[in-house]
């Protein structure tokens, strides 16, 4: 390809002291102004090929690269990550280490004082790139006072505050919720079509990204598995790799139907142009169902809990909320709604200023990062035998609770939890799936599947309606500290805009269809019908 | 209510000025402060820093330092008065341990009272009005020059602190959660660990923003606006004041054999001198025009 702006050939990396390298057998070239998806597994080699193009690979981590691999006509293993830093803009998944100054417009200015820039030339750059990235309301703004998507943003604009021809984003959207996550892959879509900015973005929740993507390489075992559009990527993940194709395109090689889609838009076009697309469903009147007081037995009941800041807003006002022992609930709502603090008072973390709260048992809570429970320096000083055999990690007590994966560390956290000398009667997990690929929710939603079966309430704040409609028998949508909608998962979760899965979409919530089965299943009746 | 305070662009005269003369103006109190002994002068400089955090709108942050300041200005007084064998007036007569007799003086009370007072004023006009008023990035940019390395040290400090403080509430919430709490070493042992590892993410990300090819930042010909005019004349105006004062030797204080204080006129003028050029800034015409909004 002659205007490459990255060019491996037999690329291959080793991190210091691994057993196996990391990458292997690379050969790619990635065109100036495309935009590739990279997907894959957690521990796949994703990370390590996007920390490569940007020269922390090998420069800072260390280890063993052998091969070629070429950015912006810079070779990594002889320019450092400040040398390639001029070709090649970089953001990482998390946005409160990568922004270094303590104010925006300082943050956006550093990249280019550090290349000698004239302070009129950062001015403008400045300026620019933030009315660019819309965040000029920023630039004087102090960065502890920013949110996740704020700092993202800040983050990308620093990364491409001097223009480079490659950005290279390693899960960027892992840390935000699903609207700032939209809100950041439109932006890079815009960048890539009218800055002509090469994009190279590795991302697990791929229907976010293959709507603005030409090109998806798929990583496995530290090679390239998959190269090619992302209709050609869906094909082969269907086939191969079915926990890495999206829910559209599940739907559609269940029901049988081709081409597979890489949107919400292409499905509804592939449907309505085969006569299968379903007339939109009517709204219900009364989202809100009011739940039937029976006398059974409640695993946890909220009275009236109101949470009042002394100089603030009520950040739960009034609400109600009973659960049943075995019910599977999801807690759904925007940022900022009260999932956190509702999760935090059923806990017992903080007294509520009004109202009482009931507890049919211990409450296990699982905050949203699990490391934050591993204060030890070996897995058994964590927990009891059986707590680490029901993680799955027996055998590996010696290990460092940090040298455990991702999932490892949040089966080992809910297990700790779980370990009460009394019986359980609530589990609260609050954003467990945050920068979780696919089998690892499926296992998570085992888990917390097999939990409610034995009798204990599962309740889940979460943005991820996909891993809802997986779990949940009930959805609870939260709105302004109140509950606003509460009913079984296929009502709440089929009628809405946003709080809705990829498959409810694509059929406009018809049936209540959320996951691609029972949308297959709808679309087989149809045919039938027919 | 955080021990520091943060800095936050807010819409006042000293947020308005430039760092070096908001480092300037902090610096004069502070030095007034160090050149007098005299507990009129150090109360009405204290009281001087806290009118102009409160006209800056950071009154708050200073409250949160004085809960810092409080506790080790007892601590000066107590240690004074154990330690310090001056004066002739003894208010408590103590037994002798260790062949050291310890009588409490009038003269060792007021002593520690006024190094305690001194201390609160330090406190007060650089860990508190300072960290408020000065935006780190500004001074950064300013010290990079003569040291790059440890300027960007400070820098990253102040930008860090808030987010190791949140980290470190997370891990202590994560420990009220497990069935039997960890102890407070092990979660502020995971506290460091977590630190150092952010120290790690932070470091790569320094170095992707071309940290190792690093220069020094060209320098900026910004103009000076009304505000910088206006806090240079009220920190050049308490030094000048403070030096003046203290070659004409005014407002002398002497603490042994028993306590003197000159309390004239002059050193009634000198109070009024201080405390009115302290808030001059926002005495000042037009002390609200231009001033920036956060």
């Amino acid at each position: 390809m002659a205007d490459a702006v990255l060019s491996a050939r037999g690329f291959g990396y080793s991190y210091p002291g691994a057993g196996r390298p990391a990458l292997s057998g690379i050969d790619l070239e990635i065109g100036a102004g495309s935009f590739t998806v990279v997907a894959g597994e957690s521990g796949s080699g994703k990370s390590t090929l996007l920390r490569a193009a940007c020269g922390l690979v090998p420069h800072f981590h260390g280890g063993e690269a052998t091969g070629e691999l070429v950015v912006g006509g810079l070779d990594v293993r002889e320019n450092g990550p400040a040398e390639l830093a001029t070709v090649c803009g970089t953001v990482l998944q998390d946005p409160e280490s990568q922004v270094v100054m303590s104010g925006v417009r300082a943050e956006l200015s550093l990249p280019l004082e550090h290349r000698g820039a004239a302070p009129a030339t950062v001015a403008r750059a400045v300026e620019e790139a933030a009315l660019v990235l819309g965040i000029a309301q920023l630039l004087d703004r102090q960065a502890a006072t920013l949110s996740g998507g704020e700092l993202q943003r800040v983050a990308l604009a620093a990364a491409l505050v001097h223009r480079p021809s490659l950005l290279v984003l390693d899960e960027p959207m892992s840390q935000l919720d699903p609207v700032a996550g939209e809100e950041l892959v439109w932006l890079l879509r815009r960048l890539n079509e009218e800055w002509g900015t090469a994009v190279l973005l590795a991302e697990h929740r791929l229907e976010r990204c293959l709507p603005a993507a030409d090109r998806v390489l798929a990583i496995d075992g530290g090679r390239i598995v998959c190269d090619g559009a992302p209709g050609e990527f869906l094909e082969w993940a269907t086939r191969e790799r079915a926990g890495l194709a999206t829910p559209g395109a599940r739907l559609f090689s269940l029901a049988g139907l081709k081409p597979l889609p890489a949107s919400v838009k292409d499905a509804r076009a592939g449907l309505r142009s085969a006569g299968l697309l379903p007339p939109p469903e009517q709204p219900s009147e009364e989202p809100r169902r009011r739940r039937r007081r029976a006398r059974r037995p409640v695993a946890v009941e909220a009275k009236g809990v109101w949470h009042e800041l002394r100089d603030g807003p009520a950040i739960l006002a009034g609400l109600d909320l009973r659960i049943e022992p075995g019910e599977r609930v999801v807690l759904m709502g925007r940022n900022g709604a009260g999932k956190s603090t509702l999760l935090g008072h059923l806990k017992g973390l903080m007294r509520p200023t009004r109202g009482r709260i009931e507890r049919g048992g211990e409450v296990a809570l699982l905050l949203q990062n699990p490391g934050d429970y591993l204060v030890h320096d070996r897995v058994e000083q964590e927990a009891g035998a059986a707590a680490i055999a029901r993680a799955g990690l027996g055998g590996r007590g010696d290990a460092h609770p940090r040298d455990l994966s991702g999932g490892e560390r949040q089966r080992l956290a809910l297990e700790l939890v779980l370990d009460t000398p009394g019986p359980v009667a609530l589990a609260c997990l609050d954003e467990p799936t945050r920068g979780m690929d696919p089998s690892l929710k499926i296992a998570l939603a085992r888990r917390l599947r097999d939990l409610a079966a034995e009798g204990v309430a599962v309740l889940v704040a979460t943005h991820d309606t996909e891993f809802a409609s997986e779990l949940a028998d009930r959805v609870v949508l939260m709105g302004q500290g109140e509950v606003i909608a509460d009913g079984p998962a296929h009502e709440v979760l089929s009628g809405g805009w946003h709080f809705a899965t990829e498959v409810a979409r694509v059929l406009g919530g018809a049936g209540g269809a959320l996951t691609p089965e029972q949308g297959a299943a709808l679309l087989d009746r149809e045919l039938v019908a027919r | 209510m955080a021990l520091v305070p943060v800095y936050r662009r807010l819409p006042s005269p000293l947020h308005s000025a430039r760092a070096s003369v908001a480092t300037l103006y902090c610096a004069s109190l502070a030095l007034a402060a160090l050149l007098y002994e005299h507990p009129l002068v150090l109360a009405v400089l204290a009281v001087s820093v806290l009118l102009a955090a409160a006209a800056a709108g950071v009154w708050r942050g200073l409250v949160g330092s004085l809960r810092l300041v409080v506790p080790f200005a007892l601590l000066i007084v107590v240690v004074n008065v154990l330690v310090s064998q001056r004066g002739l007036t003894v208010v408590f007569r103590g037994g002798t341990i260790l062949g050291h007799r310890l009588d409490v003086t009038a003269e060792s009370l007021a002593w520690g009272g006024m190094n305690a007072l001194r201390f609160t004023v330090l406190i007060l006009a650089f860990g508190g009005l300072f960290s408020a008023i000065v935006d780190p990035d500004e001074l950064m940019r300013v010290m990079r020059r003569v040291s790059y390395r440890s300027a960007l040290a400070a820098s990253l400090t102040t930008r860090l602190v808030p987010v190791l403080a949140r980290d470190a509430s997370r891990m202590g919430d994560a420990a009220r959660c497990r069935p039997a709490p960890p102890g407070r070493l092990e979660v502020t042992r995971a506290a460091l660990t977590g630190a150092l590892e952010r120290a790690v993410d932070v470091a790569a990300a320094l170095e992707l923003r071309g940290y190792a090819s690093a220069r020094p930042p060209r320098r900026s010909s910004r103009p000076w606006s009304r505000h910088d005019f206006a806090v240079a004349a009220s920190a050049l105006l308490i030094a000048a004041l403070a030096i003046a004062g203290r070659a004409a030797g005014l407002a002398g204080a002497s603490f042994d054999p028993t306590v003197t204080l000159e309390t004239g006129a002059a050193e009634l003028a000198l109070c009024v001198a201080f405390a009115a050029a302290a808030l001059l800034p926002f005495a000042a015409p037009h002390a609200r025009l231009g001033v920036a909004r956060g």
